[in-house]
């Protein structure tokens, strides 16, 4: 039986080829990729480079509506989307815990070449180690992004004004919500998926416009994060209106059990824009034409009223919205 | 309502009727007659009415002519400071009125109606406010420099304190909301230029999530942190003495403790600066965190799980079966599931367990249910074991009180009185054991627990027996307005 991954697929020798030959470079292949070198020479383009990069470590590896594998292309490719650029070029680097198996890594890598493949991107070099049984928890990814600026603007908060339009691309929290519900069996009957997905096609639709300022994917702290850290950055007030924010209701239900707050939940494939008032509209209604798309919403907006960020409620309340603490205690005495 | 027509709704005696008629005319929580017309859905299940004479012109003349006690709720959103802009309250009550009745006279500095309840024969003030505020108060103690002792996150008040003066702001309501941080921030502003005293120094709650705390670490000044509970018993050295030795039963919903776990039931001995906690509730889980504080099912079903019985939800359809299994989840996988001694949360819990209340609506509407219920019989108390754990705090072990009130073939009332009776029992066991082993020891009980006039009235009656006297603060809000006054005794000794 060789279903296991050992600590001799890590050690540079037969099995180790092997592991990458049959998994890594079987299923990633493509021009660029050589697995007998050590560096690759990228194609010149005549554009300006842009680069990120992101480590994985979800658990569970394979989650309603996605796995490890195809999270590790997202979640760098919406990176640099929300930047500016068109992501082209992905690195990989695979630490896999002994004792993992080969068909949950094949499966895997398998769904990563596919998510690539959807989003554009070649993984042009990759690395593998192998640690001993405990001491990774089964599969970790980490991936470099490298894409060309394609965007007519330098999006950053110094752009923001007051009255600028906050926009959202989808439903918020299902990713979060997925993989507690993964992780914890919770009896929740439904079809709870992850989000995760490319952002490209929403990022791309817009980067024409000049009055776009700002984009972000709000993954981990959720849009309650990304949210803070445009008002930080610009001392400028945030006024969400609660009734237009997109969550599903499978999203509320386990939020209202837990005493959770969807605004902190994770998304994998959502984009907060901040966009001129003039343009809102234009942009909602592009996004609402692209597949994914019909749950886009404008949320709110950059407010002169007061410095903070506030969601306004159904009946009217202004309720801050606080920054995520790492360990969020009862308030209420 | 008009003087002439309390008779007709309410039970007022003499000093109640004496408040009532108070410059500030509080609400007064006076006894509600049983052939009281007024609508039964008028604080149902409570056996009190809050009572106002009329206190502006306007309201001396809607009462005059309409001739009938009104019904008359603040002007604000749950949660809010009352609304004090004509426009705005147009914008945002239009939804909850069919009507609006302005003056031309713009209000400067909002205050709600101040609170009063009498609580055997001493007013004791519930809410501060309008007629009442800034209130000030002599220090027992002489501060080297000016501070300000921002309060908690719900009912918040501020303290403004220099040399041996203090003065405490109206309420500002539940810091959360953006209006009343704004109110909060205003109330600051207002003290120190009303008394022309600039703070040098800043008083918090240790709670980091609190709106007050984090104003505070952004204050640019420096801040000394009081932990919730030291600071409720401290509350009680600005209207007692400070220098002798104190047992405090500090019993409210839950806060910040000295170990970083959620406290809410706690005896302290020492003195203000010097607090050694000498007893507890055993811990139990808050499954949903601050989902308990509105879902007293959630804390009665933790309770009995841990006490190894199954939660019944006594015939209501405010939970069914698929979430309390997910209740189940979340509390074995102990998500979201702090550990807390709160004797608030065990009230409310009791109130589920007995049926009158799955979901609460307002802030302590298990535990007045329960209190209301608990005054139309008698029980025996039921004595709850007590072990002292590694930390050398006497643990109270709820778990009998939790079979008790699980026990349906007892009658529901009987059931809400004894864990009056039982929780009244146990506190005058742990005041009369430190009586006997300390001379001249002053009881006293501060916290949002003690609003409640029937377990207050049951201590009392039980340690006077034994020629023991207990305290309460009475001019300083029990409950979690009176923190900053506390925080300031506290800081002070510290």
């Amino acid at each position: 039986m060789t279903d296991l991954i050992t600590l001799a697929h890590g050690n540079g020798g037969k099995h180790m080829r092997r592991l990458i030959e049959d998994i890594f470079a079987r299923h990633l292949a493509n021009e660029l990729l050589n697995i007998n070198r050590d560096a690759i020479l990228l194609p010149e383009q005549n554009a300006q480079l842009m680069t990120t990069v992101d480590g994985f470590t979800v658990q569970p590896i394979i989650f309603p509506g996605g796995n490890i594998g195809s999270l590790c292309v997202h979640g760098t490719v919406n990176d640099l989307a929300v930047s500016g650029a068109v992501p082209k070029f992905l690195t990989l680097g695979a630490i896999i815990e002994e004792g993992l198996s080969f068909d949950v890594l094949n499966k895997v890598v398998k769904s990563l070449a596919q998510t690539a493949n959807q989003c554009g991107v070649h993984i042009v070099c990759g690395d593998t180690k192998v640690v001993p049984h405990g001491q990774g928890s089964e599969l970790y990814f980490t991936t470099t992004g490298i894409g060309y600026k394609s965007a007519v603007v330098d999006y950053s908060t110094r752009l923001i004004q007051p009255g600028d339009k906050i926009l959202v691309s989808g439903s918020i929290g299902d990713h979060g919500a997925a993989i507690m519900l993964a992780r914890e069996q919770f009896g929740l009957s439904g079809d709870l998926q992850s989000d995760s997905a490319s952002v490209i096609p929403f990022c791309q639709s817009i980067y024409n416009l000049k009055e776009i300022r700002f984009m972000r994917d709000p993954t981990r702290g959720g849009i309650a994060s990304v949210l803070h850290e445009i008002n930080q950055a610009t001392g400028i007030g945030i006024q969400i209106n609660e009734a237009s924010v997109p969550i599903r209701n499978e999203v509320t239900t386990i939020c209202e059990m837990l005493g959770y707050e969807p605004y902190y939940l994770a998304n994998e494939g959502r984009v907060v824009a901040v966009v001129d008032a003039n343009v809102a509209e234009h942009v909602l209604a592009t996004w609402k034409n692209l597949p994914n798309g019909h749950q886009a919403c404008i949320i709110g907006e950059m407010t002169e009223q007061h410095q903070e960020v506030v969601l306004q409620t159904a009946l009217g309340g202004e309720r801050i919205v606080h920054q995520l603490s790492d360990d969020p205690l009862p308030r209420i005495c | 309502m008009e003087q002439s027509q309390l008779d007709d709704c309410v039970d007022a005696t003499e000093l109640e009727k004496m408040l009532l008629q108070n410059n500030s005319r509080p609400i007064v929580l006076i006894k509600r007659k049983p052939a009281c017309r007024l609508p039964q859905n008028l604080a149902p299940g409570i056996n009190r009415l809050g009572v106002m004479l009329p206190s502006s012109p306007l309201q001396y003349l809607l009462c005059r002519y309409f001739r009938k006690p009104l019904v008359a709720t603040s002007g604000n959103i749950s949660g809010e400071p009352i609304i004090t802009d004509n426009k705005d309250a147009t914008k945002r009550l239009a939804n909850l009125c069919d009507a609006f009745l302005h003056h031309d006279r713009a209000i400067v500095r909002p205050a709600d109606d101040p609170v009063i309840s009498y609580n055997n024969s001493s007013p004791q003030i519930l809410r501060t406010g309008r007629g009442s505020t800034p209130t000030e108060y002599r220090l027992p103690v002489t501060l080297d420099t000016p501070v300000l002792a921002v309060g908690g996150h719900i009912k918040n008040t501020i303290a403004l304190a220099w040399r041996d003066r203090m003065v405490i702001s109206a309420h500002n309501g539940d810091l959360g909301s953006l209006r009343s941080q704004q109110t909060f921030k205003q109330a600051i502003n207002d003290l120190q230029q009303l008394y022309q005293v600039t703070a040098e120094h800043i008083i918090c709650d240790a709670h980091p999530g609190y709106g007050s705390t984090q104003w505070a670490g952004e204050s640019g000044l420096t801040v000394s942190k009081v932990f919730h509970h030291h600071a409720h018993a401290s509350s009680l050295a600005v209207e007692y003495r400070h220098d002798k030795s104190w047992l405090v039963f500090a019993w409210d919903g839950v806060g910040m403790g000295v170990d970083g776990s959620l406290w809410g039931g706690e005896t302290f001995f020492g003195r203000p600066g010097n607090w050694q906690r000498v007893a507890s509730l055993n811990t139990f889980a808050l499954p949903g965190g601050d989902k308990t504080s509105r879902g007293a099912w959630r804390v009665a079903a933790s309770l009995c799980w841990q006490a190894d019985v199954d939660y019944v939800v006594p015939a209501s359809n405010a939970v069914d079966s698929l979430k309390l299994q997910q209740l189940k989840m979340i509390w074995q996988r102990k998500m979201n599931c702090p550990e807390s001694s709160a004797a608030g949360r065990l009230f409310s819990a009791a109130a589920a367990l007995v049926g009158l209340v799955q979901n609460e609506t307002y802030e302590g509407h298990g535990p007045m249910l329960l209190e209301a219920l608990a005054e139309t019989t008698q029980a025996e108390a039921i004595i709850l074991p007590m072990i002292l754990d590694g930390n050398n705090v006497l643990r109270i072990d709820w778990k009998p009180l939790i079979m008790m009130l699980s026990d349906t073939t007892l009658p529901v009332a009987f059931r809400a009185r004894c864990v009056h009776e039982t929780l009244a029992e146990c506190i005058s066991r742990i005041a009369v054991q430190y009586s006997e082993q300390h001379n001249d020891l002053l009881i006293g009980l501060s916290g949002g627990v003690f609003q409640n006039q029937l377990l207050v009235q049951l201590v009392r009656q039980r340690l006077h027996t034994q020629d023991l006297d207990v305290v309460i603060p009475s001019s300083i809000p029990v409950n979690d307005g009176g923190l900053c006054a506390g925080q300031i005794i506290e800081y002070y000794f510290q």
